[in-house]
């Protein structure tokens, strides 16, 4: 499955993963092939890349701001990035499977499954191959860490008191979802989730309200009697006009979906939008071979999911244990856990931006939504 | 080696009546029969510098079971009213052929089932196995037979070659990396997408590959096929798989 890791003695984690688009995929090939070929075009690598069994693509070395230092490796599904729809569950799932062997076979202490992964230790854990002296973890306490953080920063610089806002979750009864309801519906005045399936929404609502939140639930966010402030969008939007007239003009919006799709339009030119859930590593973070900015495209350097971090921190804190597994056991206990984990090895939440590029440049210009 | 059917290109003299597929017919079971022949070709040298005899003969054998597969292939033409001619002569299967006789005159038996086991077959198998769902009846069925053939062959081959890399990892890697270079340059080349270089001198009239999309088939399913192929051979031969991934990345396309 996937090969063997080379010359290497042990790894402590590894990180699976794929690629968010095919200009992503294409860079990717392109530093593989290295200076010497020419790169391939778009339409031979949309050909060539649903051909490859996940595999190791990288090594990575990583080290705290204590001093620690680990050593892990990249694993990438090679999931087509326009196959990550409901059509190809079955074989993606699959994908994933080959890469958690691959991960078993490099001998890795922990998996952080990131993106499309994580759904196989959310609902599908059995499904993971087994061997003793490796565990998974989704990393979605630390995603979760990440964009309530994120949330709570852009609310202070715009001079919004979250007390007193209303929240939209939308995905709100995923791992996610349900995690960001519960750290941060206690502090907000009203919470609006929104998710597909009403029952598991109803028991959400219960849990909250039983904590005495005001909660709305619907399935489709244009039925909720009051227009949000705060939103977090932990599922993909199947289309903006879900969120026009939904959301009020200046909302704040935490783009937690994968892959993100909202960026800036003039449909609501009011509206502060950032890409949530990702943290930046302060210690040192290296590819072999050097894949930076290439693996990680975000306009800062060292910035990664915080879902793949969450495994890197654990490795950092020598904790090789599951810490998040399953769906709707994320509390904030164990976000606040979490979080202290990573802060120890210099990981914090990444500077905000959105498809504009950084947010603290754009604070003062009117970022928009859609899909 | 003589081929087992005329290496005549000439289209049938019941081209009138044949299918509408036919002719894309002919040029896959030409291009699979000149692989087997080569195959063949390559067994029968490999015999010749095997020193235990059960080696001698199973080489033989494969040889034997290789020229069966190309009669059969050309039955499966026959039956659909088509001459499919071979080309062991043809560029790129030339290339391949002097590729295996260097590590005949080297006679570096391991080289030899690198080339003809790893590569070779891999690539076989795939694509036999791809046009065995899409080629109908007992066409079908003959290329499905002969990939589950081909890789019972492999399996043979993969006990002798990780023996040998468990004895010096690096020195195989490298030996495995050269003949990557030569081997599977020229099949990347014969799988592109179109034939840049010229026409290959197997297909019967133009090159196939456009037509393929007309039997549900297509260059680039079958290349990405035998890619994922070798990758999963490699992955057993226990090769690190960034390191694989990279030499199938450089390939040329």
């Amino acid at each position: 499955m996937g090969g063997s890791i080379a010359g290497i003695a042990e790894i402590d984690f590894a990180l699976i993963g794929h690629q968010e688009s095919w200009r992503a995929a294409a860079d990717v090939l392109a530093a593989l092939r290295g200076p010497g070929h020419t790169p391939l075009p778009e339409e031979e690598i949309r050909d060539i890349l649903p051909w490859i069994p996940p595999r190791a693509v990288c090594h990575v070395e990583l080290a705290s701001t204590r001093g620690a230092k680990v050593h892990g490796v990249y694993i990438d599904s090679f999931i087509p990035p326009d196959r990550l729809g409901d059509a190809s569950v079955r074989d993606n799932l699959a994908r994933v499977r080959d890469a958690a062997a691959c991960a078993i076979q490099a001998g890795a202490k922990i998996v952080s499954l990131g993106g499309f992964s994580s759904i196989l230790l959310e609902g599908n854990v059995d499904q993971l191959p087994q061997r003793h002296g490796t565990v998974f973890t989704t990393g979605n306490t630390l995603t979760v860490s990440f964009i309530v953080q994120g949330i709570r920063k852009l609310c202070l610089q715009e001079g919004r008191d979250l007390r007193q806002s209303t929240l939209l979750i939308v995905g709100a009864t995923g791992d996610v979802g349900s995690g960001c309801a519960r750290c941060l519906a206690r502090g907000v005045k009203r919470a609006l989730l929104c998710a597909r399936n009403l029952e598991r929404l109803r028991k959400l609502a219960g849990e909250l309200a039983a904590e005495g939140v005001e909660v709305e639930i619907a399935t489709d966010p244009r039925q909720f009697t009051a227009d949000a402030d705060v939103v977090i969008c932990a599922a993909s939007l199947a289309s903006s006009s879900l969120l026009l007239g939904t959301i009020a003009p200046d909302a704040i919006i935490c783009d937690a979906g994968y892959p993100k799709n909202l960026s800036p339009s003039p449909a609501m030119p009011n509206a502060k939008v950032f890409y949530g859930g990702l943290g930046q590593v302060t210690g040192t973070l290296n590819f072999i071979p050097d894949l930076h900015g290439i693996l990680n495209r975000h306009p800062f350097p060292d910035v990664v999911h915080g879902c793949l971090l969450e495994g890197m921190a654990l490795a950092l804190e020598g904790r090789f244990e599951p810490f998040s597994r399953g769906r709707g056991l994320i509390t904030p206990e164990r976000v606040e856990e979490m979080e202290r984990i990573a802060a120890r090895h210099g990981i914090y939440l990444a500077p905000l931006y959105n498809a504009n590029g950084p947010l603290e440049a754009l604070l003062d210009c009117h970022a928009e939504v859609f899909v | 080696m003589e081929p087992v059917i005329d290496l005549k290109c000439s289209l049938p003299a019941n081209y009138t009546s044949l299918s509408p597929t036919a002719l894309i017919w002919q040029d896959v079971l030409a291009q699979a029969i000149t692989g087997e022949l080569m195959a063949a070709m390559n067994y029968t040298s490999l015999s010749e510098i095997c020193d235990d005899p059960e080696e001698v003969a199973d080489a033989l054998e494969h040889a034997a079971g290789e020229k069966g597969h190309a009669a059969a292939f050309a039955n499966e033409g026959r039956k659909i009213g088509v001459d499919a001619s071979s080309n062991v002569h043809a560029k790129h299967w030339k290339r391949l052929r002097e590729a295996f006789l260097r590590c005949i005159a080297e006679r570096d038996f391991i080289a030899c089932l690198i080339v003809q086991e790893i590569m070779l077959e891999s690539f076989a198998v795939a694509s036999y196995a791809r046009v065995g769902k899409a080629a109908p009846g007992t066409l079908g069925k003959t290329f499905a037979a002969i990939a589950a053939e081909e890789e019972e062959h492999i399996g043979h081959a993969m006990e002798i070659l990780k023996k040998e890399r468990a004895k010096d990892e690096q020195t195989f890697d490298d030996k495995l990396y050269r003949l990557h270079l030569e081997v599977m340059t020229t099949l990347a080349e014969m799988l592109a997408r179109d034939c840049r270089t010229g026409h290959c001198e197997v297909c019967h009239g133009s090159c196939v590959k456009p037509a393929l999309p007309d039997v549900s088939l297509s260059a680039a399913e079958l290349r990405g096929a035998s890619l994922h192929q070798y990758l999963k051979t490699l992955d057993k031969l226990g090769l690190p798989g960034e390191v694989t991934l990279t030499w199938v990345a450089q390939l040329p396309v």
